[in-house]
């Protein structure tokens, strides 16, 4: 074949090779030259703190602190499970539990991006992984900060707690990555964005072993946005310290600003707790305590409002003229209605009452024949311009709406028709009818503003927002917040307990039925069981020298509003107008770490949810 | 016998000197760029570049030996060359040097000696022997005998294990046989038989062979492993697009994740940062390179020359094909290099040596006429 061959095979050659070529380097150039900038850079993203919070004073509640955790690069490592297991030598976690870390994070992790294994290490163990990581190569100390609340217990309903993204949350943000931190409950959950800040980006250029070998700031971090709430810390702790022991809220509201001051509800929970990851065992403890502790009652809870009820009657009867302060009732202790005998809280009755007496002493008759008067839909209609049955708006998630009963809502739930007795029930704040503290802080404050529905703020210095108007005349609301002074300064009023020297205050006290009290409950006197008695409320503002506050007292199954809520209120006056106020202790102490390393990884950790459905309030029929 | 007379130095063939002096810079400029490694204050390189001056200059007296002998006496040699080279190669099993997991060097004292590397041109010699004297086309009986011939080190130079080389002494004989040529009918029943019998080898490799063999197949079976070779091969002649990313500009050489870099995968460096047109201007010159190589083998003015010639020829373009075959993505990674591209000592001086013999041939060519 000859010299022929060899030039046809050199022939073949270029051509197989330029076309070869050609393919590689102009065709597919793009495609390489991606995945060559995809072997040499990285892009990494740099930390940004989250915002702290504080309280309208300043003080601090929730900061960062810093916490080191220990990943594995993966692609660095050349014998994972013989590296986990000498972690597990280390920590004294079992090997089995890190390879069950290890295989669920595998797929969220990058090659050459660390990997958590133990979120959590302290000293000592820094020094013993420091010791050998030359032998062990892959293994990585990280230093992350962790969020700490400062009052763990105080404020974990208003400031909620935050943990590690979950896959949704970060398929939804695709700015978050592994093991960041977002805000899944309370105003860390409602305020994330503003608190979270923004990562910074760095493009780091790296040889095949993961050398840095140059870096570029693309983006300075950005840190997240420090809040000042309108909550007093001082009287936030007050509060928890009065309802120690019971299960209850307070709140205390400005009814011109709608700043909230305090929003308490015990039990409460350590928030620090979620930040490190809960055990599922924790997460029982925590859900299925009969006490309740995830439920954050003033915002949560929703209660008959009993008597209190009695001063939207009272408005609402003098806004429609069913009402004329002079005229006088007889109350004889029951009113009949029909075959039903509806009675006053009082036993042999009140005897001569007016507007101002009834609210005073808190007759139930008097108010039974204004019922009548109004009629549900006039009574359903004014609640609802209260903001009744409504939630209030507060950033707090899962607020609950309450009840505020119609003609409508009764047939569409139960298909029968709204009575007459109902009206009465209705009257005295008993039947349907459920409360949030909140709501009737609210309704409370309304009535001495001048009738603005505020939404209630938890930020300091946010103009207020009106949500709307009840109509009520300056002459009306005079009469109104008159009787609720008089409830406290009168002799016979059911509020004397908060009469506090140098400050006008007016409150109103309601008892909310949990049963229909049978004959042997009443015999029983106050030694009914606790889940049998009545639920005490008191709502009052306290006024001086220009300031003004609403307080709002409900403590569970606390038998008598004066007696039960009173206490919660004259401490949070005192402390408003007399200075009586204390710091609380820092309550970091119990959430310190534990010497257990192995405590602190959540082994089988759970998506805590929320709201926690299996508390309601029974409802009186 | 003549020496090298000054007639003779008229007759040298200057264009294949001149591409093989280009060859052998580009080879050197890109060893420059492929042992350099970047740190994190400025690029380290390894002398390999160096070292390659070096082997090249003596290269340059192996290349000047061969040429200063007449080359028909070798014709002498070629029997008991291959005697030799049979009995090295037997030897090695037993009192070889082991590196890398592989027995091939026979360690003399001063310098190590690979006899597989003596396989390749006592098989050119006795190849261009046997095939120049054939009067007719090959049938099947000769075709056996001379098959039979270059098995024999072959597969001892497989079993060390080799494969490369082995392959390579193989192609060689196969190559210098089509030259000579083959009755058509054979020619037509080997065409349908090989690749029926190629699956056959198939049982003969080892594990590490038939892995990349699969890897080359589907390259993501074994990203990490031989699979990773191909991969970051392709990465850097793709990522160098049309002009390349500029000389000690590559990224994937540079940061090293272009594997075996200044040997096997060389080319790749040149083809990242040299760009589709460096590429276009290398595979020019090898091809200009085998065509003078032909032209020397159709010049030649005896049947023995021309097939030393095409030995060389042979011996050069199964490199080529093979070693950018495997770079390119379009063969399995084989450890052949590529000739003056690649770094190695005693390539380099087999290169200019084998080399120094075709000059030697195309020198002579009109000796014979005035004889």
């Amino acid at each position: 074949m000859g010299v022929g061959l060899l030039q046809c095979l050199i022939f073949g050659l270029f051509c197989l090779f330029a076309v070869r070529l050609w393919y590689l380097q102009i065709h597919l150039g793009p495609v390489f030259t991606e995945k060559s900038r995809n072997n040499q850079l990285r892009t990494e993203y740099i930390f940004a703190p989250r915002g702290f919070l504080r309280d309208r004073n300043g003080e601090l509640l929730a900061v960062n602190e810093p916490a080191f955790v220990l990943g594995l690069v993966r692609e660095d490592c050349d014998n994972i499970p013989a590296t986990l297991d000498k972690v597990s030598e280390w920590t004294g976690i079992p090997a089995e539990r890190l390879k069950d870390i290890y295989t669920r994070n595998k797929p969220k992790v990058k090659p050459f991006e660390p990997l958590t294994l133990v979120p959590d290490l302290d000293f000592d163990l820094i020094a013993k992984i420091e010791g050998g990581s030359l032998r062990w190569p892959g293994l990585d100390i990280l230093s992350r900060t962790r969020r700490k609340y400062i009052y763990g217990h105080l404020l974990s309903h208003v400031l909620g707690y935050v943990a590690e993204a979950n896959e949704a949350e970060m398929q939804a943000d695709p700015t978050l990555s592994m093991g960041d931190f977002v805000g899944k409950q309370g105003l860390e959950n409602r305020l994330d964005n503003r608190l979270r800040g923004t990562k910074g980006k760095r493009l780091i250029e790296v040889d095949v072993t993961g050398r840095r070998l140059s870096e570029e700031l693309q983006r300075d971090p950005k840190a997240g946005e420090e809040i000042f709430l309108s909550i007093d810390l001082g009287l936030q702790q007050l509060g928890h310290k009065v309802l120690e022991g019971k299960a209850g809220s307070v709140v205390v509201m400005d009814p011109d600003s709608g700043e909230v001051h305090a929003l308490v509800s015990e039990p409460s929970y350590d928030s620090n707790t979620f930040t490190t990851g809960l055990s599922s065992a924790q997460w029982a403890e925590l859900r299925d305590n009969p006490m309740h502790p995830l439920q954050n009652r003033a915002t949560q809870g929703v209660y008959p409002p009993g008597s209190i009820f009695k001063l939207l009657m009272a408005a609402d009867g003098l806004h429609e003229n069913a009402v004329d302060p002079s005229e006088t009732v007889q109350c004889t202790g029951e009113l009949a209605l029909g075959n039903h005998v509806f009675r006053c809280w009082k036993r042999g009755g009140h005897g001569t009452v007016n507007f101002q007496r009834a609210l005073v002493e808190s007759c139930d008759v008097y108010f039974y024949k204004l019922g009548m008067k109004l009629g549900v839909d006039r009574i359903s209609s004014y609640a609802k311009m209260a903001g009744l049955g409504e939630p209030t708006g507060i950033d707090l998630p899962h607020e609950k709406a309450g009840l505020m009963p119609s003609r409508e809502w009764k047939m569409k739930r139960y298909g029968v028709r709204w009575t007459k007795g109902e009206d009465l029930n209705l009257a005295i704040g008993q039947g349907y009818t459920g409360l949030t503290p909140l709501q009737v802080a609210r309704l409370i404050a309304a009535l001495i503003n001048g009738g603005k529905v505020l939404k209630p703020q938890l930020m300091r210095g946010v103009a207020p927002e009106v949500q709307g108007n009840i109509p009520l005349t300056p002459a009306h609301a005079a009469m109104i917040k008159k009787a609720m002074i008089a409830t406290v300064e009168d002799p016979r009023g059911t509020c004397r307990r908060v009469l506090t020297p140098g400050v006008v205050v007016g409150a109103k006290t309601g008892t909310a039925q949990v049963v229909r009290l049978t004959d042997e409950l009443k015999r029983m006197g106050d030694n009914v069981p606790y889940k049998y008695r009545d639920h005490a409320w008191m709502a009052g503002f306290g006024e001086r020298d220009g300031r003004r506050f609403v307080v709002v007292a409900m403590v569970e199954h606390g038998l008598h509003g004066a007696s039960g809520a009173g206490p919660a209120v004259k401490a949070m006056l005192d402390a408003l107008f007399l200075g009586k106020k204390e710091l609380p202790p820092r309550d970091i102490e119990g959430a310190e770490r534990p010497a257990e390393p192995a405590a602190r990884v959540a082994v089988d950790p759970v998506e805590p949810q929320f709201p926690d459905p299996t508390h309601e309030p029974e409802v009186v029929q | 016998m003549t020496p090298i007379d000054r007639r003779m130095l008229y007759h040298v063939n200057w264009p294949l000197v001149g591409i093989l002096a280009a060859l052998f810079f580009v080879g050197v400029l890109n060893l420059y760029s492929a042992s350099g490694v970047r740190l994190e204050e400025g690029v380290s390189v390894e002398p390999y570049y160096q070292k390659q001056i070096i082997w090249g200059t003596i290269g340059l007296v192996g290349m000047l030996a061969f040429m200063s002998f007449d080359y028909r006496r070798l014709s002498a040699v070629a029997w008991p060359l291959y005697v030799v080279t049979l009995l090295l190669l037997l030897t090695v099993p037993f009192l070889g040097k082991t590196i890398y997991g592989a027995r091939r060097w026979l360690d003399f004292g001063l310098f190590s000696f690979q006899p597989s590397e003596l396989a390749k041109f006592a098989m050119l010699l006795l190849g261009a022997r046997i095939l120049s004297t054939e009067p007719e086309r090959l049938d099947l009986k000769r075709l056996a005998y001379i098959l039979g011939l270059g098995l024999v080190p072959t597969l001892m130079v497989i079993k060390q294990p080799d494969l490369g080389t082995g392959m390579l002494v193989l192609l060689l004989l196969g190559g210098l046989i089509l030259y000579r040529g083959i009755r058509p009918w054979l020619f037509r029943t080997l065409c349908v038989l090989v690749p029926l019998l190629m699956p056959l080898a198939w049982f003969g490799l080892k594990d590490y062979q038939k892995r990349r063999i699969l890897a080359f197949l589907d390259p993501a079976t074994d990203p990490l492993g031989s699979g990773y070779h191909i991969l970051q091969s392709e990465i850097a002649m793709g990522s160098g697009r049309i002009f390349g990313k500029g000389f000690l500009a590559g990224t994937q050489s540079q940061l090293r994740f272009l594997p075996e870099k200044h040997t096997d995968f060389a080319v790749a460096v040149l083809g990242e940062e040299w760009g589709f047109f460096g590429m276009m201007v290398l595979l020019s010159l090898f091809c200009a390179f085998l065509y003078q190589v032909a032209m020397v083998a159709r010049d030649a003015k005896d049947p023995f020359g021309s097939y030393l010639a095409a030995g060389v020829f042979f011996y050069f373009f199964w490199q080529v094909l093979i070693n950018m075959g495997m770079v390119l993505g379009l063969m399995p990674v084989v450890g052949i290099p590529l000739p003056f591209i690649s770094y190695g000592g005693s390539a380099t001086l087999v290169n200019f040596s084998l080399l120094g013999l075709v000059l030697n041939v195309s020198m002579r060519r009109f000796l014979f006429k005035q004889n």
